[in-house]
C-alpha cells in the first residue's frame, strides 16, 4: 500500500495541470497522457449504465475527460474493468466496452477486480450503486446493493492480500449498521475510503465557503426530490459547510422528521425554539434559488406567500436535527416550489445569513457539471490514497437519512441518535469547484 | 407593494415595445413591482412605477392588468407617460425596454426596434420641460451605430445618466472571475449561440465587459469582418482565431450536443472534429481593436447553448476562461442582476458603467452585419474610435462572493 500512495506522486500531479496548459499540442495530448507513467487502473462496480445514470456521468468522465481549469482534461485513470449488476434497455456499458479497447466487462465483482487473472489487478475501485431496478422497503428506501458490492470488494482484497482505494458514490448504504460496518472495515484494513455526493463540491452561486472555525448557530437547506435520495444530497450540502465550524464535527444528538401539515406548523412556529426554524434562513434559501416556481400565473419570479407554499407544495418534508454541540439544522424538501438545492446559515454576530446555491446545471439537456469535480477528486484520491474529505461526513449523512426515514415511519417522532456521535475534523482548504480550483 | 409610499420614493416611467409574459418588459419591469432576489434576500425597490407606455398590444398583453394591480396608468404616448398625465416631467427615471414585438427587419437582418425613436421622444420631453432624469435602455441602444451615438451624445448634452446594454456583463459567472484591471490582453475569444442581431449582441457585450478593463482602457475598434461557413474553420487554421482559446471557452460550456445529447458522453469538441460536424453554419466576428488587440466571437449554433469566454493574458501567457451564466426560464435571474444596476442608477443618479460600452458594441455589431452583406469583407471602422474607461470595481453578480 504505502508505495502506491507516495506524497511525491501527489505533488507531481498537482503541478501537472499548469505546466500542461500550454506545453502540449492538444492534438497529441490524449496519446501522450496514455503513455505517461503513473496512470492508475480502475475497476467500476455499478448497478446500471444508462444515459444520465450515475455510472454514466461518472465513468464517461474518466473515459472521455471533461472541462477543467480551462481545458478538456483527461484524468490519469484507465477504466479497465466493469461489473454491471443490471443490463437494462438503454444500457451503454457494452457500447463503451466496444469503443474503449482497455475496458472489459466481467460477470462477477471478483473477476472485475482481478481483471480475469489471479491477482488484484486494479489500483482503485469505484462503487456506483445508484439507479437500476431494485426493491424498495416499507420506509421508501431503495435497496441499492452498495454494501454488497463493498463486501465482495473486501473479500477480493482479503483473497489477494492487498487493498486499494475505494470510492463509494452517494450514501454508504440504506442500512445504518451496514454503513457503520463499511467505515469500520475500511479503517481496520487501512483501505483509503472516499464517499458521498457531488453536491458539496460543485459550483456555488455565490462562490462562498463557510469560514473555517466559524461559530454557526443554525443552518437550513431547501431541496427537492424524495427521502432516501435527494435528502442525502441536501444533508451533505449542509454537512460540508457546517463541518468547518469551530470545534469541528462532534456528531448529531437527535433528529425529528416532519411531513405534510407538521411542516407548515413548524414553519408557522417562526423559530427553532418554538419548533420551527429561523425564517430569515428560509427566505435566504428561496432567494438563492434559480428555480423558484412562480407562485402566480403571468409572473416569472415572485416571492411566495404562506398560502402559496401550502398550495404549491403537496408533500413537504422537514428533518429538524440538533448537533451535539448545540448547532440546529433543518433540511426541507419542497417539491413544487424549487428545482435546486440552496443552503443558508446563521453565524454568530453576523446580521445577514451566509447563503448559497449548490449549482447542479440547469436542465436535463445540459452536462451535469457537478460530476467534473467529483471525478477530479476521485483521480486525486486514487493517486494519493487520501480522501479529499473524511468519509465520516458521509457516514454521518447516511445516518441522518436512515434516522429521517425512521422518524417519518414513526409519525414524526423525535429520535435520539447516540450512534451519530461521529467526530471528525476538516482543514481550512476548500474542496468545492471555484475559480482557483477547476 | 408592502412598503408605504414616502416622499423619498422615486417615481419611474416604463417605456416598452410590448409587455407580455416572459418578455423583457415583463421580467425586468416586474422587478420594480414585486421585487427581486438580491444578495440572498428579497429586495423591494423603494421605487414606484407610476406610468407605462407600450408601443404594441399583442395577444397576451399584460399592461392593463399590471396597471390595475399596481396602481399606475398606461398612457397613449411616451410624453404623457413621462409627465404622468400632467403638464411637466413627473418621474425620476425612465426604463426603456425595446425588445420583442412586431417590427420590420432590414437588409442586414437587424430587427428595427424603435429604441432610438423612444429615446428621441424622451429627450424631447426633457428639453421641453427643462429637466432630465436617468434613463435605462435595455440591450443595444439602437441597431444603428449612428443612432446609438446620437443617444449617447444627447445624454452628455443634457447631462443625464444613461445606462444600457445586456444582462450578460452583470450576470453570474462560472467560475466567478474578472479580468484583472489593467491586464495586458493578448487575444480573446467568445463563444455564443442564437440568432443574429439578438444573441450576438449579448455575446459581444459580454466580451467587451471583460476587454474594456485592459491596459490603457478602451480606445475603440479599427476594423471588423464577419465570416461564415467553412471560412470560419479555415480562419482558425490560419491563426486568425485561437483554437487553444476555443478549447478553454468550451471547457466552460455545459452544453450537450451530438453524441453527448444522444447518450450522455462528455466530448472534447475542439479536437475531435465533432465541432465541424455539429455546426453547419458557423460565423466568426473578427474584431481588430485600435490598440492591436484581436478578439473573435464565434457563433456556434448546433454545438452549444451557452455563452463562454476565454482570453490569453500576456503576463505568463495565462489563459482566463469563464461562462456567462444565463439562469433558466422562468426566473431568468440574470435580469435581476441587470435591474439592480438600473435601480442603483435611479437611486444614485450615477450610471454604474459607461454607456459607451454599449455604444461601441452597437457599432461592432452594426459594422459586422455590414461586412456580412458586403460579401464578408473586412471593413475599416474609423467611426468606432470610441474611447472610455471602465470602472475598476467588478459589478457582476457574485463579484466579491455576494
Amino acid at each position: 500500500m504505502a508505495d502506491e500512495h507516495q506524497i511525491s506522486r501527489r505533488a507531481v500531479l498537482a503541478a501537472a495541470p499548469a505546466a500542461a496548459l500550454l506545453a502540449i499540442p492538444r492534438e497529441s495530448a490524449a496519446a501522450e497522457e496514455k503513455a505517461k507513467p503513473g496512470r492508475k487502473r480502475i475497476a467500476a462496480l455499478a448497478t446500471e449504465f444508462r444515459k444520465l445514470s450515475h455510472a454514466e456521468v461518472i465513468l464517461d468522465r474518466i473515459l472521455e475527460g471533461f472541462g477543467w481549469e480551462g481545458r478538456h482534461y483527461r484524468p490519469a485513470l484507465d477504466l479497465v474493468s466493469l461489473y454491471m449488476d443490471q443490463f437494462p434497455e438503454g444500457d451503454l456499458s457494452r457500447e463503451r466496452a466496444r469503443r474503449f479497447k482497455d475496458l472489459k466487462i466481467y460477470p462477477t465483482i471478483g473477476e472485475a477486480l482481478s481483471c480475469g487473472g489471479s491477482d488484484l489487478a486494479v489500483d482503485g475501485v469505484i462503487i456506483i450503486g445508484e439507479h437500476g431496478n431494485y426493491p424498495r422497503n416499507a420506509k421508501g428506501q431503495w435497496l441499492y446493493p452498495r454494501y454488497e458490492f463493498f463486501q465482495q470488494t473486501i473479500a477480493a482484497f482479503k483473497k489477494h492480500g492487498r487493498v486499494v482505494p475505494v470510492f463509494n458514490d452517494k450514501h454508504l448504504s440504506w442500512n445504518w449498521s451496514w454503513a457503520r460496518e463499511m467505515v469500520d472495515t475500511a479503517a481496520a484494513m487501512k483501505i483509503p475510503f472516499m464517499a458521498g455526493s457531488s453536491v458539496p463540491i460543485t459550483w456555488r452561486i455565490p462562490s462562498v465557503d463557510m469560514p473555517h472555525g466559524a461559530q454557526v448557530e443554525e443552518v437550513l437547506t431547501i431541496g427537492l426530490g424524495n427521502v432516501d435520495s435527494y435528502d442525502f444530497h441536501a444533508l451533505e450540502a449542509v454537512q460540508a459547510l457546517v463541518e468547518r465550524r469551530r470545534g469541528g464535527e462532534r456528531g448529531v444528538a437527535r433528529l425529528q422528521a416532519l411531513s405534510g401539515e407538521q411542516v407548515w406548523k413548524a414553519l408557522d412556529a417562526g423559530s427553532w425554539s418554538a419548533g420551527g426554524w429561523d425564517p430569515a434562513l428560509f427566505s435566504a434559501c428561496l432567494c438563492r434559488s434559480h428555480q423558484l416556481v412562480p407562485a402566480r400565473e403571468g409572473f416569472n419570479h415572485v416571492y411566495p406567500s404562506r398560502a402559496d407554499l401550502a398550495r404549491m407544495v403537496k408533500e413537504p418534508v422537514a428533518y429538524r436535527y440538533e448537533y451535539r454541540d448545540g448547532l440546529r439544522a433543518t433540511m426541507l424538501l419542497l417539491n413544487g416550489l424549487v428545482g435546486d438545492i440552496t443552503v443558508a446559515a446563521r453565524l454568530k454576530g453576523q446580521a445577514e445569513p451566509l447563503s448559497t446555491l449548490m449549482f447542479l446545471g440547469p436542465t436535463a439537456d445540459t452536462q451535469p457539471h457537478n460530476f467534473d469535480p467529483l471525478v477530479w477528486h476521485i483521480e486525486q484520491f486514487v493517486q494519493s490514497g487520501k480522501s479529499p474529505y473524511p468519509v465520516e461526513r458521509t457516514l454521518l449523512t447516511t445516518g441522518l437519512v436512515a434516522a429521517g426515514v425512521d422518524s417519518i415511519a414513526r409519525g414524526g417522532e423525535m429520535l435520539e441518535t447516540p450512534h451519530l456521535s461521529i467526530e471528525y475534523q476538516v482543514g481550512p482548504a476548500s474542496t468545492f469547484r471555484r475559480a482557483e480550483h477547476g | 407593494m408592502a412598503e408605504p409610499s414616502t416622499a423619498k420614493r422615486k417615481r419611474l416611467a416604463i417605456v416598452a415595445t410590448v409587455w407580455k409574459h416572459l418578455s423583457h418588459a415583463q421580467h425586468m419591469g416586474d422587478r420594480f413591482l414585486v421585487g427581486y432576489p438580491r444578495d440572498g434576500a428579497w429586495h423591494r425597490p423603494a421605487i414606484d412605477v407610476v406610468s407605462l407606455y407600450v408601443d404594441q398590444r399583442p395577444e397576451g398583453d399584460q399592461s392593463d392588468e399590471r396597471a390595475r394591480e399596481f396602481g399606475f396608468k398606461v398612457y397613449p404616448t411616451i410624453a404623457e407617460a413621462l409627465r404622468a398625465g400632467g403638464g411637466k416631467l413627473a418621474v425620476d427615471g425612465v426604463l426603456v425596454i425595446g425588445e420583442h414585438g412586431d417590427y420590420p427587419t432590414n437588409a442586414k437582418g437587424q430587427i428595427q426596434y424603435p429604441r432610438y425613436e423612444f429615446f428621441e421622444q424622451i429627450v424631447r420631453v426633457f428639453e421641453e420641460d427643462g429637466r432630465a432624469v436617468p434613463v435605462f435602455n435595455d440591450k443595444h441602444l439602437s441597431y444603428s451605430f449612428d443612432k446609438a451615438s446620437r443617444m449617447v451624445a444627447a445624454s452628455k448634452r443634457l447631462k443625464f445618466p444613461l445606462l444600457a446594454g445586456s444582462s450578460l456583463p452583470v450576470t453570474w459567472r462560472l467560475p466567478s472571475v474578472e479580468m484583472p484591471y489593467g491586464a495586458a490582453v493578448d487575444e480573446a475569444l467568445m463563444v455564443g449561440v442564437g440568432s443574429s442581431d439578438a444573441m450576438d449582441f449579448h455575446a459581444l457585450e459580454a466580451m467587451q465587459s471583460m476587454l474594456e478593463r485592459r491596459r490603457n482602457g478602451e480606445t475603440g475598434v479599427k476594423a471588423v469582418q464577419l465570416i461564415q461557413g467553412p471560412a470560419v474553420w479555415q480562419a482558425g487554421k490560419d491563426g486568425r482565431w485561437s483554437r487553444e482559446l476555443l478549447e478553454a471557452a468550451l471547457s466552460r460550456s455545459q452544453s450537450r450536443s451530438g453524441k453527448g445529447l444522444e447518450d450522455g458522453r462528455t466530448q472534447d469538441l475542439t479536437h475531435s472534429g465533432e465541432l465541424e460536424e455539429l455546426v453547419r453554419e458557423p460565423a466568426a466576428y473578427l474584431i481588430e481593436y485600435r490598440d492591436g488587440l484581436r478578439a473573435t466571437l464565434l457563433m456556434l449554433n448546433g454545438a452549444v447553448g451557452d455563452y463562454t469566454f476565454a482570453c490569453r493574458l500576456k503576463d505568463g501567457a495565462r489563459v482566463l476562461s469563464t461562462q456567462f451564466l444565463l439562469p433558466i426560464t422562468p426566473n431568468v435571474v440574470y435580469s435581476a442582476c441587470l435591474m439592480s444596476k438600473a435601480e442603483q442608477m435611479f437611486e444614485t443618479g450615477v450610471a454604474p458603467y459607461p454607456a459607451e460600452r454599449t455604444q461601441l458594441v452597437c457599432g461592432i455589431l452594426d459594422f459586422c452585419l455590414e461586412s456580412k452583406v458586403r460579401g464578408n469583407r473586412r471593413l475599416d471602422t474609423p467611426e468606432l474610435a470610441v474611447k472610455y474607461r471602465a470602472p475598476e470595481q467588478s459589478l457582476f453578480c457574485g463579484a466579491g462572493g455576494v
